[in-house]
């Protein structure tokens, strides 16, 4: 569904991306990983066109991601959790969630989809009166995933969801990542922490200094050596 | 006499509403787009003269024309805001600073010489049959002409507030003055948000000219002291709170009316710029800090 | 002669037509109207030093301008010569600028050209309060009043002031303050203290608009003391920075020159027609002509010199087609 070809990106005149391409097929949930600095974030930027490439093509079911408006992204149904999930501190968590459903078509379905993210982050509806700036950092992470549910996306962008966060937060955030994209969303997954992103994915690919250097199921590239060698040890 | 003190009070914070009223204004607009429209004042004495000219051409009540001159601000803001700032919304942070400053300081130029040319430097007000109404209460006598614009004050920053907080608009405003570009990403079109804030503050200014124009007086160059006015409560009210600047707001004019009864009117007139000062100098961070942290 | 040599040959021409246009003209309303460019050029090369090279745009800079009347006069009518009293003014400009600077420099972007106006019109108000009568020359002063020393007083300073900037800008201090104009925490990290860089901008800055003010007093035999800390003596001093080219050196003066002209030839139809039409100009400088005037010379001057190229190669003869 989501086809990468070729993107060059610059920060001014720093160029960040040379020729990546990847692929996002639907249900699948795809992991890019590398170190700090690899490109994640600016990948992910170009996707949701905070970032206008300066080469290449972005598709998503047909449309030419780099010529929509990065507000027009969330309309075709590309969600994103950006890096530190960046809630808005000074309203209540219901009102967060009740911005990610800010686009029409989700404004609709509002109250069916804080239903379902209360599902899945029961903790977020105890809180829902609580101003965001008061939530611990996991709960933080959450709202900002359930934020993202809210315009009922068919791809979920995660940009490091696991940063900063305790070991055991991790493991949970993980566990709900993989059961949204169990219940339909894709999800392409943007992570410093490999092994866990690794074994979490379909797929991944595996990013250097701006340029794809690898890529395959998450198992074949866990047991490959240089990977091993390079993230594992 | 504590009566004399009392009245001289009740004065201060009639005015203040309007300070107020005007810093809300100015507040919005930086809080969302970063810009701060050093021509807000300009703003505000066109909204003084819309009403003055609509009561003195047609007859009409102020505060019954008061929809017309927000309309006609609102008008104003949204010319200004396509021909002026629209572009430099894309502008690096610290030049966009830079550049609306200059243009908001070349516009309150320009704004403020139209209206020396249109209508000469005379100082205009508004006189209707019930002007010198008062009412008096414990012996302290308010003009009722300033406290129904106390009032209208009032609910126009209630409608305000409002509209911040139960509607999906207003949200996003608020989402904007936050991470505009997490408010990106949940759809929400910076430029038309930029655009309403602008607008709104202007129309703001238009309710405060109007106001003003009651009251008190206006004049084509009263622009920047009140722009001045502006910036000194939103520093004092601090950013982000509608009720906080409005109450500066108020503070602001008891104040200068307590200073002026206890000193002198020199003092009068510069204590709000002093508070300013200090503010800025000793706590800058404790007013504005968390947005730019 | 390379683009530099020229300009300083024009320059050089220039100033000595101005040394000799006393001579040659005799008419006061001529000279007033050459000193009143002058005053500006002076008002406007000072701003400049701050705000177009350093970026730190001073709303204020008219309190130093008036402080600098202020003392002069003070001290000359009291009876102390002239060049001590304006060394004086420009002196007490230079500590109003660091007591304005060491805290205000603290604040960031906006809050700093706020604060200085602030800061200026609280000057402003108190000096119209507390001397609110008009100072006058005393009356052997008026007698012995000469236009022509006055005039080559704002000659030499306008001269010293340009000179400064120049000196000032071609320096190691200059290329620091430039570097904090681009990026000042880069700067920082490169050992370029941003403080002390700004704070020596500032007083600058202020010297030389203390001895204009200084000037100023030693020039008009009659004005309320209020006037020189008016606003709009900054406002227009960084509006000829802007439209003649802010951060350049003839900037200024382009501006100033060209404001007196337009103002003088507007003055004549309708009154503050003027300033609407420099409202208008400042706006579109700022907008879409960054280097101001001196930058649409600039960039002319590229054109003319892309066009005049091709017609050289063609008297070459070439085998390609």
């Amino acid at each position: 569904m989501l086809k990468i070809e070729e993107i060059d990106a610059y920060y001014g005149d720093l160029q960040a991306l040379w020729g990546i391409s990847m692929q996002v097929n639907e249900g699948e949930l795809v992991a890019l990983v590398g170190p700090n600095g690899a490109g994640k974030t600016t990948t992910l930027r170009v996707i949701t066109g905070l970032l206008k490439p300066a080469s290449g093509d972005i598709h998503f079911y047909g449309h030419h991601l780099d010529k929509v408006a990065a507000h027009k992204i969330v309309e075709l149904g590309i969600s994103q959790v950006p890096e530190g999930g960046k809630i808005f501190t000074a309203m209540s968590v219901l009102e967060n969630l009740e911005l990610g459903a800010f686009v029409a078509s989700a404004r609709k379905v509002k109250d069916q989809s804080l239903q379902w993210v209360y599902e899945i982050f029961p903790r977020l509806e105890e809180r829902k009166n609580q101003r965001a700036g008061t939530l611990s950092g996991g709960e933080r992470q959450m709202l900002a995933i359930g934020r993202a549910l809210m315009s009922k996306p068919r791809l979920l962008l995660l940009d490091e969801p696991s940063f900063g966060l305790a070991p055991l937060l991790v493991e949970q955030i993980f566990a709900m990542i993989t059961e949204i994209n169990r219940q339909g969303v894709t999800v392409l997954l943007v992570e410093q922490n490999v092994r866990a992103a690794l074994e979490l994915a379909h797929r991944a690919y595996v990013i250097e200094n701006g340029r794809i250097v690898g890529q395959g199921t998450g198992d074949a590239l866990l047991s490959f050596e240089s990977v091993r060698s390079a993230y594992l040890a | 006499m504590l009566e004399p003190l009392v009245q001289n009070l009740a004065f201060g914070l009639l005015v203040g509403a309007l300070y107020g009223l005007a810093a809300v204004g100015l507040s919005l607009v930086f809080g969302v787009t970063k810009f701060l429209n050093v021509a807000h004042g300009e703003l505000l004495m066109f909204g003084g003269y819309a009403s003055f000219w609509i009561f003195t051409l047609l007859g009409i009540d102020p505060f019954l024309t008061l929809a017309s001159t927000i309309v006609f601000l609102l008008v104003i803001g949204l010319v200004l805001y396509k021909l002026l700032f629209a572009r430099m919304v894309k502008l690096t942070e610290s030049v966009k600073i830079q550049n609306t400053l200059l243009v908001g300081f070349g516009l309150s130029l320009i704004l403020q010489n139209l209206a020396l040319r249109l209508w000469t430097a005379d100082t205009r007000s508004i006189t209707t049959f019930y002007s010198g109404s008062v009412f008096t209460l414990l012996g302290v006598r308010f003009p009722i002409v300033r406290v129904a614009s106390l009032v209208i004050a009032l609910v126009t920053l209630l409608a305000l507030d409002m509209f911040l907080r139960r509607t999906y608009t207003g949200k996003a405003l608020r989402a904007t003055v936050e991470n505009w570009e997490a408010a990106t990403l949940m759809g929400i079109d910076i430029q038309r948000v930029y655009l309403l804030s602008f607008v709104l503050g202007a129309a703001l200014a238009g309710v405060a000219g109007c106001l003003v124009s009651v009251g008190y007086s206006i004049d084509p160059v009263m622009g920047m002291n009140w722009t001045l006015k502006g910036l000194i409560v939103m520093v004092l009210g601090g950013l982000g709170s509608i009720t906080g600047t409005f109450v500066g707001g108020l503070v602001l004019g008891v104040t200068e009316s307590a200073t002026g009864f206890f000193l002198s009117l020199t003092y009068r007139e510069v204590v709000g710029l002093v508070l300013f000062v200090l503010i800025l100098v000793f706590r800058p961070q404790g007013l504005f800090g968390t947005k730019e942290g | 002669m390379t683009r530099k040599q020229v300009t300083f040959s024009a320059l050089l021409i220039l100033i000595a037509i101005l040394a000799f246009l006393p001579v040659v003209v005799k008419k006061d309303s001529t000279i007033n109207l050459a000193l009143l460019v002058l005053l500006y050029v002076s008002l406007a090369s000072s701003w400049n030093i701050l705000g177009g090279y350093s970026g730190q745009i001073n709303l204020g800079h008219a309190a130093f301008f008036g402080a600098g009347t202020l003392v002069t006069r003070s001290l000359w009518l009291a009876g102390w010569n002239l060049f001590p009293s304006l060394l004086a003014g420009g002196l007490v400009a230079v500590a109003l600028a660091l007591l304005i600077g060491i805290p205000a420099f603290r604040l960031r972007g906006i809050y700093f050209a706020i604060g200085t106006l602030a800061l200026a019109q609280i000057l402003y108000i108190t000096v119209g309060n507390t001397l609110p009568m008009i100072s006058s020359l005393p009356a052997q002063s008026l007698a012995t009043y000469e236009l022509v020393p006055r005039y080559y007083l704002f000659l030499g300073l306008t001269i010293l002031t340009t000179g400064t900037a120049y000196f000032l800008v071609n320096s190691r201090l200059g290329l620091g303050i430039m570097a904090i104009r681009e990026e000042e925490d880069a700067a920082e990290s490169l050992g370029v203290s941003a403080l002390q860089h700004k704070l020596l901008a500032l007083s600058v800055s202020a010297f030389f608009a203390g001895l204009t003010g200084g000037a100023f007093a030693y020039y008009h035999v009659g004005y309320y003391p209020q006037l020189p800390f008016a606003p709009e003596w900054t406002f227009d001093s960084m509006m000829m920075a802007y439209i003649g080219g802010a951060g350049t050196i003839i900037g200024p003066i382009i501006g100033a020159v060209f404001f007196v002209i337009v103002r003088e030839f507007l003055v004549l139809k309708l009154a503050e027609l003027h300033l609407i039409v420099f409202g208008v100009l400042f706006i579109l400088v700022v907008l879409f002509l960054p280097g101001g005037l001196v930058g649409v010379w600039g960039t002319l001057q590229k054109a003319l010199a892309r066009r005049s190229r091709p017609k050289e190669i063609k008297l070459t003869p070439t085998r390609e087609s």
